[in-house]
């Protein structure tokens, strides 16, 4: 059965959504409860059962129309990603997207998946405390120099530095294969990045 | 106006009363006068929240117009500093080294408040994206509680609070109230508008037990289930660690919990008080007496003393009949019968699903794009709605589902 490939102007919606509003979502109660399987088929299926669960390691935080997650699908095509996009219209662009494309490449993109969700208020509800990397990329400087100033003076996170992030195979992506990226070099815009890492307290 | 009277009685001193609405007003700030944008706000002096230090030296209120009134209880009663928090309070605790006063606001921010200086503005320490409802301390100031709109419960260390220890995630609504219980270091309780009480360890954020109030009251489901929600409103315990009782908002009963013998220890419900009236709030004293404030000026206290496996009410107890007699004078401005408005009612959030309408116009979409074949469509012709419909349908399954659909 072939899936088209949905239309981003059937999709189309203003970029501001206000977080703080009272939107309906769902959520689990707790990271615990939540059923990765609905999302990530292929690799919550029966034989895997004795293997150790997959988790969740990638998560785009406002994923737009998901070009990132489908760029860096077939990088990681082991790890799980998982984009989460507020807006309605979007993050079901998203789900048609990655529908349509894990019907015609089988076995591909079936490490990548949407969910229509509010990151600020439900990332407890869905991942549990953990290390890793915050990639951060914007065309804006005020943006990028007031994310740098927030993160580095939070006592849980310190900036990589660049020397460090030369073989990194996300950062050369990142200003290019989203929707907003594209924009930015069509305009001859500047892309600011910033990678952070999360660090134990020092108390 | 009426005004709001707050009174503390201390039992072995004459009663204290300070009226808000006779405090210091804040001063007048000369560039706002000039600010035309009428965004001056003024509140009733209402009193939201207070706290009483551990060694019940100290209290402080927060009240509507914002103020955060400290005083100390002795020598003598005496306001020590009137300071101005940013936005209105809906918790205040001390800290156990009563260096600090803590307090949690309805925007979700956490502002600690130095006693050693009393006029020294409040410092910001942490935040929630939603309204606070609850706060409270762990043993020896580790970890600082609170709890959300959004049904989180946050572990935060005290001292560096930017640090989350861990969440407790379990309820289903709101989390109104909060207590570390006397005698478990490890235990949290809270309760929450989805009638329940849970118990977790704190620093693990793991949930040990867990109780629905309504079905201890024997309440069969019904369809009106929605009407006839009672958030929990006071959780307290026992100076000794054996007792815990529960109040749920307009419901005029308390729930008891008592220790059960066992080689874990586990809370168990013990004994059910009815009472005549629905109770405003509840506590027990240092001799492990449960005093409950009712809506009556005849008998607004009822005192409980556990004797035998049973609560039984001392009708006759001199200190009730004290404090009683100092109550009565100011019962009608204390406007008691307006702490009977469910507080929390108003905190369970709308269902409005988003998804429904979008979905319906998509459908609609597609039918017509497979009625008309493989015709292509103009690009005009392809316009939708811009922007999530605004209109809310009624829909079920909002906020937190035991397993998540994509």
């Amino acid at each position: 059965m072939s899936v088209s490939m949905p239309q981003k102007r059937y999709y189309r919606q203003r970029a501001h959504s206000n977080p703080m509003a009272d939107h309906t979502f769902e959520y689990p109660v707790c990271p615990e409860d939540m059923d990765w399987s609905q999302l990530y088929p292929e690799f919550f299926s029966d034989h895997q059962s004795t293997q150790k669960a997959a988790q969740v390691e990638f998560a785009d935080i406002g994923c737009g129309y998901g070009g990132l997650l489908v760029e860096l699908s077939p990088l990681f095509p082991k790890q799980l990603i998982l984009g989460l996009e507020i807006r309605v219209k979007v993050s079901d662009y998203v789900q048609d997207r990655v529908r349509s494309l894990r019907a015609a490449e089988t076995g591909s993109y079936q490490n990548i998946a949407c969910l229509r969700s509010n990151a600020m208020k439900y990332l407890p509800n869905f991942f549990s405390k953990g290390q890793g990397l915050v990639y951060t990329n914007t065309d804006v400087e005020e943006v990028h120099l007031w994310m740098v100033k927030h993160f580095s003076e939070h006592l849980l996170f310190t900036r990589v530095p660049d020397a460090e992030l030369v073989d990194d195979v996300i950062i050369s992506r990142l200003g290019t294969c989203t929707e907003e990226g594209k924009k930015v070099q069509r305009n001859g815009g500047k892309n600011y990045l910033a990678v952070f890492r999360r660090v134990e307290d020092q108390n | 106006m009426p005004k709001d009277v707050w009174i503390c009685i201390k039992l072995i001193q004459e009663p204290f009363v300070f009226d808000c609405s006779a405090a210091e007003q804040k001063p007048k700030d000369p560039e706002a006068d000039n600010k035309s944008d009428g965004s001056e706000e003024t509140g009733s002096d209402k009193i939201l929240a207070f706290s009483v230090s551990s060694s019940a030296k100290l209290v402080a209120l927060t009240d509507d117009t914002k103020r955060l009134v400290l005083f100390r209880c002795e020598p003598s009663w005496q306001v020590i500093s009137t300071r101005w928090v940013v936005r209105r309070c809906t918790s205040l605790v001390f800290t156990e080294a009563e260096d600090e006063v803590w307090a949690a606001d309805k925007s979700g921010d956490v502002y600690s408040f130095s006693v050693v200086e009393p006029q020294k503005t409040g410092e910001l320490k942490l935040g929630h994206l939603s309204m606070l409802l609850s706060m409270t301390l762990t043993p020896n100031d580790k970890y600082v509680v609170t709890a959300d709109r959004d049904e989180k419960i946050r572990v935060s260390h005290l001292r560096s609070p930017h640090n989350i220890q861990a969440f407790c995630l379990g309820h289903l609504e709101f989390v109104s109230s909060l207590l570390a219980p006397p005698g478990h270091p490890q235990w949290l309780l809270s309760g929450s508008g989805d009638g329940t009480m849970k118990l977790w360890e704190y620093e693990s954020g793991r949930r040990l037990q867990s109780w629905d109030l309504k079905q201890l009251r024997d309440m069969p489901k019904s369809d009106t289930e929605k009407e006839t929600r009672s958030a929990v409103s006071r959780i307290a315990g026992s100076p000794g660690g054996h007792h815990v009782a529960v109040q749920c908002e307009r419901v005029p009963s308390v729930q008891l919990f008592g220790m059960e013998q066992g080689t874990e220890e586990r809370l168990m419900p013990s004994s059910r008080l009815t009472l005549p009236h629905c109770p405003l709030d509840l506590t027990f004293d240092p001799q492990g007496r449960l005093w409950v404030l009712l809506d009556s000026r005849e008998t607004p206290f009822l005192v409980y003393t556990h004797t035998q496996d049973s609560w039984q009410c001392d009708s006759e107890s001199p200190e009730m009949k004290r404090v009683t007699e100092a109550l009565q004078p100011h019962w009608e401005a204390l406007q008691v019968s307006a702490g009977l408005e469910s507080r929390f009612q108003h905190l369970y959030k709308g269902n409005f699903d988003n998804m429904a309408s979008y979905r319906e116009k998509k459908q609609q979409r597609l039918q017509q794009q497979k009625e008309q074949g493989g015709k292509k469509r103009g690009p005009g012709k392809g316009q939708q709605s811009n922007g999530a419909s605004k209109k809310a349908k009624k829909g079920n399954q909002p906020g937190p589902v035991t397993k998540a659909s994509s």
